[in-house]
Parts: structure tokens; C-alpha cells; sequence
């Protein structure tokens, strides 16, 4: 099985190449036929028409495209990213401050989607038939109809102005400093430093967030689940289950769900990949440092340098989603396993 | 069926209830400000930590915060002294400053004017390292050719010609002292990860895009502020702002919008703070298209009703502009007013065979969502030209866009545009705005250059002044421009709290107190 999984990661990493390729080129190429002008946005007064040329050619936008795109390339290979013209700074610096924020978001939220998805897929599927399945499944309605930054604010306006439950802006309380040892992953460095206040502020702060998040996976993999949980339960071995006797929880439990999960974990790998991308309102709305407030900042000032860095580390952390997925799909399911081994 | 009962829901329920509850104590949920302590909804984050960086609007209040300027405002705008007590053009190229003697840094070492000269004349003058970037004040102080420093307390400024504006900038952009001796022991990379100034408030902690801590500089020169500790919980989002400011997460929320600000200052409590400041609103005119003619331009500009405009979509708290200054501002003529007159329009345009019938066709850009009400005002402005006779497409833009556009002379022929002039010199509006060679301008006019460049090598300030107003009443005259009103601040805020209401638009906590 490792030998397998390690197979399939090695197989996805050199399938990413090109695929990131192919991503860094059309960001790049898209950027830089939008109609705008990166330089004109932080040009300062008092600065002349040759100042506006001396500052295009020292962000090298005098060059043709390719040319562009291979310094550009050039320099991403050395893990450099280039220098912001916005924020004036390294784009490395920025995303290392961002990345951790998101990355422990989109965790958190990815979870929790999971397990309300799961759950209420379990639930529908149980409660066939009944007032309950009906409730559940008009809220899964309601959530896909409403947008990630609509449930972010209506979030807010109940859990955190009406019903005052959860705080919403950040990812700290005023009152509590970071620790001094920071990687950048709050949680991590609060269980590093024995902060239990801090870990509990951590995770306040997060629930909200992560929730708006977490409703944009859950409805649908509750209603995947659901449907594959109809089909398998008419399966023989099912009614052999039901002939020996077991509870009815206990088939759909044991029998039914590993077998009806497949699906829904391909679809887990789809959606992981999506939450990425509602980040971005979703980290405005909730004042949350992470990249998609930075890709707020970087777009709204065509900050090319930071909307490619981001752009990418999106598609790379999509990848590493995908591959996840694609190897936890492979130690659930033994048919793909022996085919492996056959290959 | 399923044995999945009433029972095993009640226990799923409560097992959901008890982990959602693990992890918000109630300590931790408490964010609302403690005793003595201010927290602020702000709609903004910085850039950098290095002051003299960039020259972004939004954010010159948290500067001011940590750093001074070599002059300061009062709260009408009119400059005072801060850390210069006293400055004099000695001759059109030389400009003499006197410095405070009692000016500590936040590490405890006296600002001298070799701080001065550092921060206005040898930064700019330093090679940019390997990736890095001009600083903005190598824009702002070009002209600057020395600073002699004769005594510690002495400043003399060199110009390579005449900058009557000089002594503005001095309280404008990006113009802050940074300490030499520190800056250069340290590196900039150090420095902006925990800078030092001579502000008011002492930093703390800054989170990126998150929160900014400060605590007050009880040796200010000027008096430790009476707030002793701030806190800027950056908050872009403005229905995030008020509910931050409705959960009492925050004590002041700024830049909410004014129906949200209306509606918590009728709450008990609560005051919302509602005043026009002096950055403007106006139409970035272009001689493209329909617009070639003087009187199609005219006509655009009397068919405005701006103070309807006004009234709908800012209260009416947005004081309406004949030119592009801020009333009461030092370039706005007094008394002046380009009449909205539909009457007078339609007459214009059917000397251009232009009506209702036979509409004159032309675009109009706007961006929507980059200042209060911007695509609103954009359509409003589009109804009023219909009754005319002027048919506008309405085109939504970024601002990079519109930078673009200005940048290659491909503007439409109006454009919707919001302009920041804190300082309210009048360099800052018409001198930028309609001054053919400014890379601001969008009217390329002949007729313009000749009555602006005296105006930027004027040294007499009077002079200067009434130049302004008489070119700022020409460029509206002419339709070289349509002004269309101030721009409105919104400052939410418990009763505990007493504000300045600063007309340049700063939110300057060191100048707020509590209610005793």
C-alpha cells in the first residue's frame, strides 16, 4: 500500500509540472493583457513622465511578453517570487506571513464541511421518509442557494452581533500576543508554547470563518452521500446483513457507508480545491490576515508580482489536494489497490 | 426502516452543542475594549513600516500614529508647528527651518536635524538595493539638491528651483522623520518589523491585515496622549465595521456607510460623527469624443444637480464644488458658484444641434465600490444628462484601468473620480489635476500651461493663492473640469469616547479622550 501511495504521489508531482506551467503562463499572460497599468497605480506625485518609463523598465513591463515571462520563471525557480509594487516588499515575505493563516483556515474549514457533510448525509439517509429528511434537505437548499460571503455576513450579523457566541475579526484576541517562537500557524504555535488561552482564542476566532467555508462543502457532499447510501443499501450483501440480523445503524454504518463513501471523497477532493478560492471574500469579510486578503490588496492595485505568487501557491495547494485525495481514495478502496499491484 | 430515534437526535444535538461550546470560553469572546483602552474599526492596512515609502492616502493617519511630520494640521487644516517651530523662505530656493530641542525618539535618543536631512535629503539619495524600490519622497523631493545642518536645531533646505509647495509637503504624504542613527544600524528590514518614530504612540505588535498595538509615548514632546493604549483592528469590509462596532467589539468604526452611521447615531449610546472633508469628487474631463467643444462640456456641468445627488446618496452631507477644491479651502474662490441650470444646458447643446431628439452621444467611466457610492452617483449623473439631451454609456471600471487609460490619453470623456488632498494646498488639486504636464491630468490643454507653471514656481503666497482661485474658477469656466462635491468621512463611536473631527480626514486617536 505505501509503495503504491508513494507511486501515485510521485506520478501526480511530475504531472503537476506541467500543469503549473501551463497555470504560471496564463495568470501571466492574462495579467498582462488586462487593459491596466500596474505602474500608474503607485506612481507618487511629483513623479514625471521618466520616472513613470525608469520605474516600468526597473519591474522589467519595458520587455516583451516572453521575455517577461522567462525572468519571471527565471527567478520563481530560485524561489524568488519578485518584489511587490505595492506593499514595496518581497512577495515571498508577504505569502509566508499569509499562507499559514489560510492553510490553517481552510484546514479547520475543510474539517468541519467533512463532518457536517458527513454527517448530515447520514442523517438524510437515516431519516428517510420522515419530517426530518425533509428538513434536512430543504436546508441543503438553503445553503448551496446562499453564497460563502453572504453566510460569512449573516454569520457575523447572528452568531456574533445578535447572539454575540463567537468573535469575528482576526485571528487573536486584542489582549493576547503572539508567541515569540511563531510559525506562522497559530494553533501550532499555541500548543508549542503551552498557551491554552491562545488556542482557545485561536479557535474562537476561526469558527466563524471556517463555518461560512464549511457551508459552501457540506450540502453537497450530504446530498452525494445520501444517494449513494440509496443505492448501496438495496446491495445483496446488505440484505445478507439484514437476514443475520443487524441493527439498521449498524449496516449503514458498517456496511453501507464504506462502500457509499467513495464518491462522496472524490467529491471532498473537488470542493477542498474550491474552498481555496472562497477564501478571498471570506478572509475580507472576517478581517482574516491570510491570502486571500492579500489577494484582495493585490488586485485591487494590479500588484502583478503578488496576484501571480498567489495564483500559484492556489493551484499548488489544489494539487496537493487532489494528490491527497487520490491516495486516501486508494487505501479505501481494495479494487484499485489490486489493480495497482497488477499494473 | 431505521432505529435512528428521537432520543439518539437529542443526544447528537447536545453532543454538537457541548463541542461548539469547548471552544468559546466566555473570556476568550470578550473583545469589546477594556477600561482605558481604545479599540478602532479601521478600513485600511499599511503597506510597509518604512513612512517614506509610499504616498497611499488611506493610511497616513497609523503613520502619524508612530511618526511626526515636520509641520502638523490644525483641525480646519490650516498647518501648525510640530516638530518645525518655525520655517521662512529666505530667498525662492531656500527654505530655513528651526527644530524643536526636546524631541526624543522612541528608544530614548533626541532627534536632531540630522534626522531631518536624513529623511528628507540622504534616504532619497541612497542606491536602491537589488530588487528594491525608489522611496516615494525620491518624487516628492526632487528638487531638494542639500539640507545644511548648521545646529542640531537647524535646518536649510536647497532647492534646484524654486518649491513654494515645499512647506504643504511638509505636513502632506509620506514626509515623516525616521531616526538616521537607528535606520542605520539596523536596516530597513528591521526597522519595519518594529519601527521607531517621535509619535505620539510606541509600538507594540502589528499583525499584517489583522491589528496594529500601541501604547502611548508618555514622553511626547507635545504631551503623552490622554488615551494611553490603541488598538487598530483592520476591518475592510464596512457591514463587517459596523457589526464589529454593534457587538462592541470596537469603540470607533470609520468609514461606515452613512445610511449605517445615520441609523447607530439614533441609537442610545452611539454618536455618529458625519463630516466633509477635503478630498473631492469630480469628473475627470477629456477633450475625446463629444467632448471636443467647451460648450458640451459646460453643458454636461450645468445639467448636474449635485446637491440632489448629495442629498440622495450622502444625507446631504457632501458640500457641493464649483472648482476642484474643497470649499473654504485656500484655493476656492469665495463667493463663486457654476450654477446647475438645465435650462441654460439644453440651450448650450441646441447650439451644438444637440437635444433630447438628437441626443449628444458619449461614454462615461465609473468605478464601482472604490469610494462611497461611486456607481450611484455615476448613474444619477446619467439621468440628469438624458433630460438634456446627453446620452452617456456608463462604463464600470477598476482604477487601475482608468490609471491605464489616463496614462496612454484614452480616458472617454468623462470619468467618475475620487481625489485625496489632505493638505487642501491648492498645488495638490488644480496643480496636479489640470496642469497639462502632470502625469494626473486628464485635460491636455494649451490654454492651461501658461496660467499654471507661474503658479508652481510662485513663491509669494499670496500670489500663489489668488493664482489658484483664478485658475481653479478658469479650468471651471472653460469646462476643463466638472467638480462635483467633498467627500464625507463617518466616524462611529460610543459616547465614551470624544472626538476631533480633523477636515483632512485623519483619524488621529492621540487627539481623542474619555468622557470622565
Amino acid at each position: 500500500m505505501a509503495f503504491l501511495a508513494l507511486q501515485l504521489l510521485i506520478k501526480r508531482a511530475f504531472l503537476a509540472v506541467p500543469i503549473l506551467l501551463c497555470v504560471s503562463a496564463l495568470v501571466f499572460l492574462i495579467l498582462r493583457l488586462l487593459p491596466a497599468d500596474p505602474i500608474a497605480m503607485s506612481v507618487p506625485p511629483g513623479a514625471t513622465q521618466a520616472d513613470y518609463d525608469m520605474l516600468r523598465i526597473s519591474f522589467g513591463l519595458d520587455r516583451s511578453l516572453p521575455e517577461q515571462y522567462l525572468i519571471w520563471l527565471g527567478k520563481l525557480l530560485h524561489g524568488d517570487f519578485g518584489g511587490s509594487i505595492f506593499f514595496r516588499r518581497p512577495v515571498m515575505e508577504l505569502i509566508s506571513k499569509a499562507l499559514p493563516a489560510t492553510l490553517e483556515l481552510v484546514s479547520f474549514g475543510f474539517m468541519l464541511g467533512v463532518v457536517i457533510g458527513i454527517a448530515g448525509g447520514l442523517g438524510m439517509f437515516m431519516l428517510r421518509g420522515r419530517w426530518g429528511e425533509q428538513v434536512l434537505d430543504g436546508s441543503t437548499t438553503v445553503m448551496m442557494a446562499i453564497p460563502e460571503f453572504l453566510w460569512a455576513i449573516l454569520l457575523i450579523l447572528f452568531l456574533g452581533v445578535l447572539v454575540p457566541v463567537f468573535p469575528f475579526i482576526g485571528r487573536l484576541a486584542p489582549d493576547l500576543t503572539l508567541p515569540p517562537a511563531a510559525t506562522g500557524f497559530l494553533l501550532v504555535d499555541a500548543a508549542l508554547s503551552l498557551r491554552f488561552d491562545l488556542l482557545m482564542s485561536v479557535l474562537a476566532h476561526m469558527a466563524l470563518p471556517a463555518l461560512a467555508l464549511a457551508i459552501g462543502i457540506a450540502p453537497l457532499l450530504m446530498r452525494v452521500l445520501r444517494s449513494s447510501l440509496l443505492e448501496t443499501i438495496h446491495e445483496d450483501y446488505v440484505t445478507q446483513a439484514r437476514l443475520r440480523g443487524t441493527s439498521e445503524t449498524r449496516i449503514v454504518i458498517r456496511h453501507a457507508f464504506p462502500n457509499a463513501a467513495l464518491p462522496t471523497l472524490s467529491l471532498i477532493g473537488v470542493q477542498g480545491g474550491f474552498m481555496f478560492g472562497g477564501t478571498v471574500l471570506v478572509e475580507m469579510i472576517f478581517a482574516y490576515p491570510g491570502l486571500g486578503n492579500l489577494m484582495i490588496d493585490a488586485v485591487r492595485n494590479h500588484d502583478l508580482p503578488v496576484i501571480q505568487a498567489v495564483a500559484l501557491i492556489y493551484c499548488i495547494l489544489v494539487l496537493g489536494i487532489n494528490a491527497v485525495v487520490d491516495v486516501i481514495y486508494l487505501a479505501v478502496n481494495p479494487r484499485l489497490r489490486l489493480k495497482g499491484r497488477a499494473a | 426502516m431505521t432505529d435512528f430515534n428521537r432520543r439518539q437526535m437529542m443526544t447528537l444535538g447536545a453532543g454538537a452543542a457541548a463541542l461548539a461550546g469547548l471552544g468559546v470560553p466566555l473570556d476568550v469572546l470578550a473583545q469589546a475594549s477594556a477600561k482605558g483602552q481604545l479599540t478602532i474599526g479601521f478600513p485600511a492596512d499599511l503597506p510597509t513600516w518604512d513612512p517614506n515609502a509610499r504616498t497611499l492616502a488611506a493610511v497616513q493617519s497609523l503613520y502619524k500614529l508612530v511618526f511626526d511630520q515636520p509641520l502638523a494640521q490644525n483641525e480646519d487644516a490650516s498647518p501648525k508647528p510640530s516638530l518645525v517651530t518655525k520655517y521662512a523662505f529666505t530667498d525662492p530656493k531656500t527654505l530655513e527651518l528651526d527644530l524643536r530641542t526636546d524631541v526624543l525618539f522612541h528608544d530614548g535618543s533626541a532627534m536632531t536635524s540630522e534626522d531631518f536631512k536624513y529623511s528628507f535629503f540622504e534616504r532619497q539619495q541612497q542606491p536602491v538595493p537589488q530588487g528594491g524600490r525608489k522611496l516615494d519622497t525620491s518624487f516628492i523631493w526632487r528638487k531638494v539638491t542639500a539640507i545644511e545642518t548648521p545646529t542640531p536645531s537647524k535646518a536649510i533646505m536647497k532647492f534646484s528651483e524654486p518649491m513654494p509647495s515645499a512647506v504643504a509637503w511638509l505636513y502632506f504624504l509620506a514626509s515623516f522623520v525616521v531616526p538616521k542613527a537607528h535606520l542605520e544600524k539596523v536596516g530597513v528590514e528591521e526597522f519595519t518589523k518594529k519601527p521607531i518614530g517621535t509619535g505620539p504612540y510606541q509600538f507594540v505588535e502589528y499583525q499584517q491585515g489583522a491589528r496594529l498595538v500601541l501604547v502611548a509615548n508618555e514622553k511626547y514632546w507635545g504631551g503623552a496622549p490622554k488615551i494611553k493604549n490603541v488598538t487598530i483592528e483592520f476591518i475592510r469590509d464596512p457591514t463587517a465595521r459596523v457589526a464589529a462596532f454593534e457587538s462592541k467589539r470596537v469603540d470607533v468604526a470609520i468609514d461606515v456607510p452613512i445610511r449605517e452611521a445615520q441609523r447607530l447615531g439614533t441609537q442610545t449610546g452611539v454618536t455618529a460623527s458625519i463630516y466633509p472633508i477635503t478630498d473631492i469628487v469630480l469628473l475627470q474631463i477629456s477633450k475625446n469624443g463629444g467632448f471636443a467643444d467647451d460648450k458640451a462640456r459646460l453643458a454636461a456641468h450645468h445639467a448636474i444637480d449635485k446637491a440632489a445627488i448629495s442629498k440622495a446618496l450622502f444625507g446631504g452631507f457632501a458640500p457641493t464644488i464649483s472648482v476642484p477644491a474643497a470649499l473654504g479651502s485656500p484655493g476656492y474662490p469665495t463667493g463663486y458658484e457654476f450654477k446647475f441650470d438645465t435650462a441654460k444646458a439644453t440651450a448650450l447643446l441646441k447650439e451644438l444641434g444637440f437635444g433630447p431628439d438628437k441626443p449628444l452621444k458619449i461614454k462615461l467611466a465609473s468605478t464601482n465600490g472604490v469610494f462611497p457610492n461611486d456607481f450611484d452617483t455615476a448613474r444619477a449623473i446619467v439621468q440628469m444628462w438624458k433630460r438634456v439631451g446627453i446620452e452617456a454609456e456608463l462604463e464600470a471600471i477598476e482604477t487601475s484601468v482608468y490609471q491605464e487609460r489616463l496614462r496612454a490619453g484614452t480616458l472617454p470623456e468623462a470619468t467618475l473620480f475620487s481625489w485625496g488632498n489632505a493638505a487642501a494646498d491648492p498645488e495638490f488639486y488644480g496643480g496636479y489635476l489640470l496642469d497639462p504636464k502632470s502625469i494626473f491630468s486628464a485635460f491636455k490643454s494649451d490654454e492651461l500651461a501658461p496660467k499654471i507653471q507661474p503658479l508652481l514656481i510662485e513663491t509669494d503666497e499670496a500670489k500663489r493663492l489668488s493664482g489658484y482661485k483664478e485658475f481653479h474658477q478658469f479650468a471651471a469656466e472653460r469646462g476643463f473640469t466638472i467638480p462635483l462635491f467633498q467627500t464625507v468621512k463617518t466616524v462611529v463611536h460610543t459616547n465614551q469616547v470624544v472626538i476631533a473631527k480633523h477636515v483632512n480626514g485623519h483619524i488621529l486617536p492621540q487627539t481623542y479622550s474619555f468622557k470622565s
